[in-house]
């Protein structure tokens, strides 16, 4: 049992959710982001939204950040200096050779976050087998640690060629700056990521440096102030990669946090899909800026080894969550071609939409909506009142240049933005192998629940499941992020009974790394995965074995060589759909380590008796192409099933109900939305 | 001597009269379903593929065309292959007697050189779509790089006529009415060093037209085939709107460029050609009739190949970024005269088609800049500089390959200098990781670095090139391919020439050999393979580069002290 606080920061609105274990009850707030001091709005939120007596009694703060991802976006971090193998200090400019925009012809790839002068070589060289091919030569560091001085360094990133390998020359390194007297952080590529790819592990690696200083400073900071309101519990952030981490660990691997922000989303997704047994669920995200996407499989988000931000790889485990500039912020327009359009340009949380009457003039998704009356009376959260008078005469123009009414091109507006929120879907469930119509939707966000019906006409979805708190669904999924741990080695091996040995032994030590991060206060679960491929081939599919680990004692792999085998191909049959007569190899041991929190439930408070409602609005109904007279009803208000049109509203969030879908509550709060065949 | 009459290729507009059964929102969202639909064939295909050519340096096309083979949508993989797919279905549909010989379930394959505009190597599958009622609704294409097909070597550089680069499929069924056509499967397994990838990757290529067919289908069954036709014709007007307002601004008036190729495989003579970019009103037209007879060497480059490095560069310059479709296309018309290096007959050897379209862009550019140089960039390193390495490993005799494309520099442009990556032919592609590399082949690499004073100087700078080190630790068969060695890149409006490109071997007894075209040249153990690859061309007077920017290029080590002595004095004390 454990009370818990968690806090996401959108690029919008900074959501609160508080879960009270004495007594079930859940707590939801939104408040408008800070983007020049985001702990500003966070302790805003609990302190005006979370009772004292909460926070004393909380056992966990669970947090959701861009912090980490603004430092890199706006290059507000370290003075970065990079030590590499002679010959390769451009490593970091070169990249991989690609362009971000294939078709522009004026891409230029980002500065690097170190420029050129303060990457410096050193001599030595590792083979990719760990061998020492040239032994580490350090005299040149102390004129390179002095003009790192000069240049005001005050974190400096190591990354050797094949230092994954073999790190002891990156440990040399680190032993003979300190020697010398810098006093700043220091991070080592093969602490950092143990794979191979050295652009993608220099990049990662560097990241880290950058970043480091300003998250720890964040970090503390916001620890201390919630500290000062009462907080007496653990801090956690939430990672990349999934489930979270604690303040102090994310202060040492901040790296790990950069994607922090939509994971809370995919968390909270995957934990209502265990628990309905749903076994396929696709998140439709929408919030104010963007629509984020995630399958979730088995009650299990989709997780890559790899993440990107801003064109710069990471090199960290990353839940496949993928973003569009979609949002109910996004700008429709009418282009020089004559055609119209929606997004990726938004209003963001300042003008925001005209309807807002922040001095927004720019119709937008929202506009369009107030305008067709999807979203009700218009109260929205943070106390927002729409004005659709504003929003019909945004719309104006946009309309005037297509030579439709202003309600044809609201209707647009909301088909186009459609359109492209279901692209995305679809291309994110067709690469798995996926039909998005066996998949039930989730909406969730902001506008989510407004865009749930229209996305699953037009993906032919059948099924709708609206979450409890809907419009804060990823601070809620915050509170129930495990701490998790990861770490991983390229070791490419044939699969034979001698590489088991080699396996066991790497996974020892990478449970050994772990520990060392001062994670072995909790009892965690244990997991062994191996990146695996066909000789010959590039790419790998990660597979799961078994591995048992004996507090005291050493671990064992379980499996054996055929077992491994099998598993590998039935993973490859899945993904690709065949199989092929090359033999397997190995090319990564993956640990895993996971503290489950104790778990939690959303119990609804008990609803006010208040009589069924018969209020009505008129509004838009794009199943029967015209405006209708639409029910409208609070969320808490509904007792049983509801066929549509309706609007439900919510403190965060409104649902548009059309007609031919059909509501029904589910005794755990969610409401299941199913289409109705049509009778005619 | 050549006197063949010049003929000019433009986009006839079958164009359907313009119902009432759309609007341009109906229009907006079909753009999407179509693009979308494109992009999940090409996740099925690199789902599905056997080969790292398809699934990681994305050598291949995947579009939609409708039934009158115009282009609805392309996803994003190699921009050369932009907008040529056309002419192998129509060369495909016409060897097979016709579409109304087509029947649902069949599926094609074609690869003859001068109908796909590339190498044998690149062979295209077809899919016919039909309605229910059996009514020919579109076609399917994905075009792929086939590991080996047969020719002389994997890779060549040195073929004499277009029989030692391949087997040929000449648009032949290898589905009829949904059942397998097991003589054409048999011919494929017997003509090919690498059958069983090649066979995974015809699967791909088949797997993912059907995806896309799917996909047409479900749009057309969604709207309707009234509302979808309509629509259409809405997009290609929209688009071509946008390219020809581009033009508009343009100042009108013919334009000549020249370029160079530094040989054609064969011969050592450069082969200098020229084009003209003709701009009236609206209309662009890019004359290639005085190219060169067509090569004893492989660099002739098809028809396709002329007009889809014609579209690229056009469309990159005033197509805004946009997913490519029919109405970007309709105001570039291309003129050429059959018999020349840019629309060669047959058996005249093409293996690398590639090269001279990838200098044409570069050419098209340079003709562009002498009416408005603002519009374009300096020339790039303008090559692909590309390796291909193959031997039998010295502890167990297996036998390895590999073979990439490498960065080059790009051309500054009024408003920022170059960077380095890919030619914009080969965006997307990315290169290995060294540490990949070392794991896999049985070489060291010795260096990866941004080569000092390779970058044309400017007011804008281009963007260097590199050099990169290879010490073979086994005895290997290289096959380069390096264009643009003996000719610098140029620069514009006054900006400077870049390094040029090179590729050489070092051999262990100090000789060193320089390898810009080869085929199956050996490197002993211990040579080292070095490439040197092209500097971007600067733009505008490098006496109007910034003090700052001066100081910075020398602090970062971009230029030495020398250099900017010689190409900047003004902003030296």
């Amino acid at each position: 049992m454990a009370t818990r606080i968690g806090v996401d920061i959108g690029g919008t609105f900074t959501d609160l959710v508080y879960h009270d274990e004495a007594t079930g009850a859940t707590v939801e707030a939104k408040v408008p982001t800070v983007p020049q001091a985001p702990d500003d709005g966070v302790i805003a939120a609990v302190r005006d939204h979370v009772p004292r007596a909460i926070i004393e009694s909380a056992e966990f703060f669970l947090h959701g950040t861009t912090v980490g991802l603004n430092a890199l976006l706006e290059r507000r971090g370290a003075t970065v200096g990079l030590l590499t193998t002679r010959g390769f200090r451009d490593v970091l400019e070169i990249r991989r050779g690609d362009r971000a925009a294939m078709y522009n012809l004026f891409w230029k790839q980002p500065e690097p976050l170190v420029p050129r002068r303060r990457r410096r070589e050193v001599e030595e060289r590792m083979l990719f087998d760990g061998r020492v091919l040239r032994p580490l030569d350090g005299s040149a560091l102390p004129e390179i640690a002095r003009d790192f001085a000069t240049e005001g360094v005050d974190s400096i990133a190591v990354c050797l060629i094949n230092g994954y390998a073999n790190p002891a020359h990156e440990l040399e390194i680190e032993r003979l700056l300190r020697q010398l007297g810098f006093q700043g952080t220091i991070s080592l590529s093969h602490r950092i990521s143990g794979e191979y790819r050295e652009y993608e592990r220099t990049c990662t690696t560097v990241i880290d440096a950058f970043v480091r200083a300003r998250m720890a400073y964040y970090l503390r900071r916001l620890d201390e102030r919630l500290r000062e309101l009462g907080f007496r519990g653990t801090s956690l952030i939430a990672r990349s990669g999934g489930g979270s981490m604690s303040f102090a660990e994310a202060e040492q691997r901040p790296f790990e946090t950069i994607m922090s922000g939509p994971v809370g989303g995919a968390e909270g997704a995957s934990e209502l899909a265990r628990f309905l047994e749903l076994p396929a669920l696709i998140t439709a995200d929408v919030g104010g800026t963007s629509f984020d996407t995630a399958l979730i499989l088995d009650g299990q988000p989709q997780v890559l080894y790899e993440g990107q931000v801003d064109h710069m790889p990471v090199q960290s485990p990353w839940v496949d969550v993928r973003s569009i500039g979609a949002g109910g912020g996004s700008i429709a327009y009418v282009d020089g071609g004559g055609l119209m359009r929606v997004g990726p340009r938004s209003a963001g949380a300042v003008p925001g939409p005209a309807a807002y009457g922040k001095g927004g003039t720019e119709p937008t998704l929202t506009d369009a909506a107030a305008a067709l009356g999807m979203l009700g009376a218009g109260q929205l959260a943070s106390g927002i009142v729409l004005d659709v008078e504003r929003a019909t005469q945004a719309l104006q123009p946009v309309a005037a240049a297509i030579g439709h009414e202003v309600e044809a091109a609201a209707v647009g507006v909301l088909h186009i933005a459609t359109a492209a929120m279901a692209n995305a879907i679809r291309e994110v469930s067709v690469e798995q192998g996926l039909d998005p119509r066996e998949f039930a939707l989730l909406p969730f966000g902001g506008a989510g629940p407004m865009m749930a019906c229209l996305l699953a006409q037009e993906l032919g979805m059948r099924r709708i499941i609206v979450p409890c708190l809907a419009g804060n669904f990823s601070a809620w999924g915050l509170l129930g992020a495990d701490m998790v741990h990861a770490a991983a080695r390229t070791t490419l091996l044939p699969l034979s009974q001698a590489s088991l040995a080699v396996v066991e032994r790497t996974a020892q030590q990478l449970f050994e790394n772990i520990a060392a991060r001062g994670a072995g206060a909790h009892a965690a679960e244990n997991t062994v995965r191996l990146d695996m491929r066909y000789r010959g081939q590039e790419h790998w599919i990660s597979v799961p074995v078994s591995f048992s680990s004996v507090s005291g004692c050493a671990s064992r792999l379980e499996d054996s060589v055929t077992a491994i085998a099998a598993a590998f191909e039935n993973e490859y049959r899945r993904t690709f759909g065949g199989k092929l007569d090359e033999p397997a190899e190995i090319v990564a041991v993956r640990a895993g380590a996971r503290v489950r929190l104790p778990q939690r439930r959303y119990r609804a408070a008990a609803r006010p008796p208040s009589a069924r409602s018969s209020q009505s609005c008129s509004a838009y109904s794009f199943h029967l192409r015209r405006r209708v007279p639409f029910k409208l009803i609070a969320r808490e208000a509904i007792s049983g099933p509801l066929a549509g049109p309706a609007i439900v509203t919510e403190s965060t969030t409104t649902l548009y109900l059309d007609a031919s879908w059909r509501l029904e509550p589910l005794a755990t709060g969610e409401l299941s939305i199913q289409r109705v065949e049509d009778a005619c | 001597m050549l006197n063949t009459d010049p003929v000019i290729h433009r986009i006839d507009r079958r164009e359907r009269p313009h119902g009432a059964h759309t609007d341009p929102i109906t229009a907006e969202v079909i753009r999407h379903a179509l693009n979308s639909a494109a992009n999940q064939m090409k996740r099925a295909l690199i789902r599905t593929a056997f080969s790292p050519i398809i699934y990681e340096v994305l050598d291949f096309a995947v579009a939609i065309y409708d039934r009158d083979i115009r282009l609805l949508a392309q996803a994003p993989s190699l921009p050369l292959f932009m907008g040529t797919l056309n002419f192998c279905v129509e060369a495909a549909v016409v060897n097979i007697g016709g579409s109304e010989e087509l029947k649902p379930g069949d599926v094609l394959m074609y690869n003859w050189p001068y109908g796909t505009g590339s190498h044998a190597q690149d062979l295209a599958v077809i899919m016919p779509v039909f309605l229910a009622d059996r009514t020919l609704v579109g076609y399917t294409v994905i075009k792929g790089h086939w590991l080996d097909i047969g020719a002389k070597d994997p890779y060549c550089t040195d073929t004499v006529d277009v029989f030692q680069e391949g087997t040929k499929y000449p648009g032949v069924r290898i589905y009829r009415e949904g059942k397998l056509n097991d003589d054409i499967h048999r011919m494929i397994i017997a003509n090919s060093r690498m059958p069983k990838a090649v066979l995974g990757d015809l699967d791909a290529q088949i797997t993912g037209c059907r995806v896309g067919a799917q996909g047409l289908l479900a749009v057309i069954g969604r709207f309707g085939l009234q509302a979808y036709e309509d629509a259409v014709e809405l997009i290609f007007d929209h688009g071509e709107r946008v390219v020809r307002g581009y033009f508009e601004k343009i100042p009108d008036g013919r334009y000549l460029a020249r370029g160079e190729m530094d040989n054609n495989g064969v011969d050592v003579e450069p082969v200098p050609f020229e084009i003209a970019i003709e701009v009236a009103g609206s209309e662009v037209r890019i004359d290639f009739s005085y190219s060169p007879p067509e090569q004893g060497g492989p660099v002739n480059c098809p028809l396709p190949s002329t007009i889809a490095a014609s579209r690229v560069a056009i469309t990159m310059l005033a197509g805004f970024g946009e997913p490519p479709h029919e109405g970007l296309f309709r105001p570039i018309s291309v003129v050429t005269r059959p018999g020349t290096m840019f629309h060669p007959q047959p058996p005249a050897p093409c293996f690398l088609y590639g090269w001279p379209a990838l200098q044409a862009i570069e050419v098209i550019y340079r003709a562009i800049a002498a009416a408005v140089p603002e519009a374009v960039p300096a020339s790039s390193g303008g090559c692909i500089c590309s390796v291909v390495w193959w031997g039998r490993r010295a502890a167990t005799g297996e036998p390895w390959a590999d073979g990439a494309p490498h960065p080059t520099g790009q051309g500054a442009w009024n408003g920022g200098d170059g960077g380095t990556m890919l030619h914009i032919a080969e965006s997307a592609t990315r290169f290995t990781p060294i540490e990949v590399w070392e794991a896999r082949n049985p070489w060291m690499i010795e260096k990866l670095a941004l080569a000092q004073d390779s970058a044309g100087p400017g007011e804008y700078r281009g963007g260097p090139g590199i050099d990169l080190q290879f010490r073979m630790l086994e005895p290997t068969n290289i096959t380069t391919v390096c264009e643009r060695t003996r000719n610098r890149p140029w620069g514009l409006a006054g900006g400077g020439e870049a390094r040029a490109n090179g590729a050489r071997v070092r051999l262990p007894d100090g000789r060193v050999v320089e390898v810009p075209k080869t085929t199956r040249f050996v490197v002993p153990k211990d040579g080292v393979l070095e490439l040197t690859t092209g500097g971007g061309g600067g733009y505008g007077p490098p006496s109007r580069r910034s003090r700052e920017a001066v100081e910075r290029d020398l602090r970062e080590g971009y230029i030495s002290r020398e250099f900017a002595r010689r190409h900047y004095p003004h902003a030296l004390d």
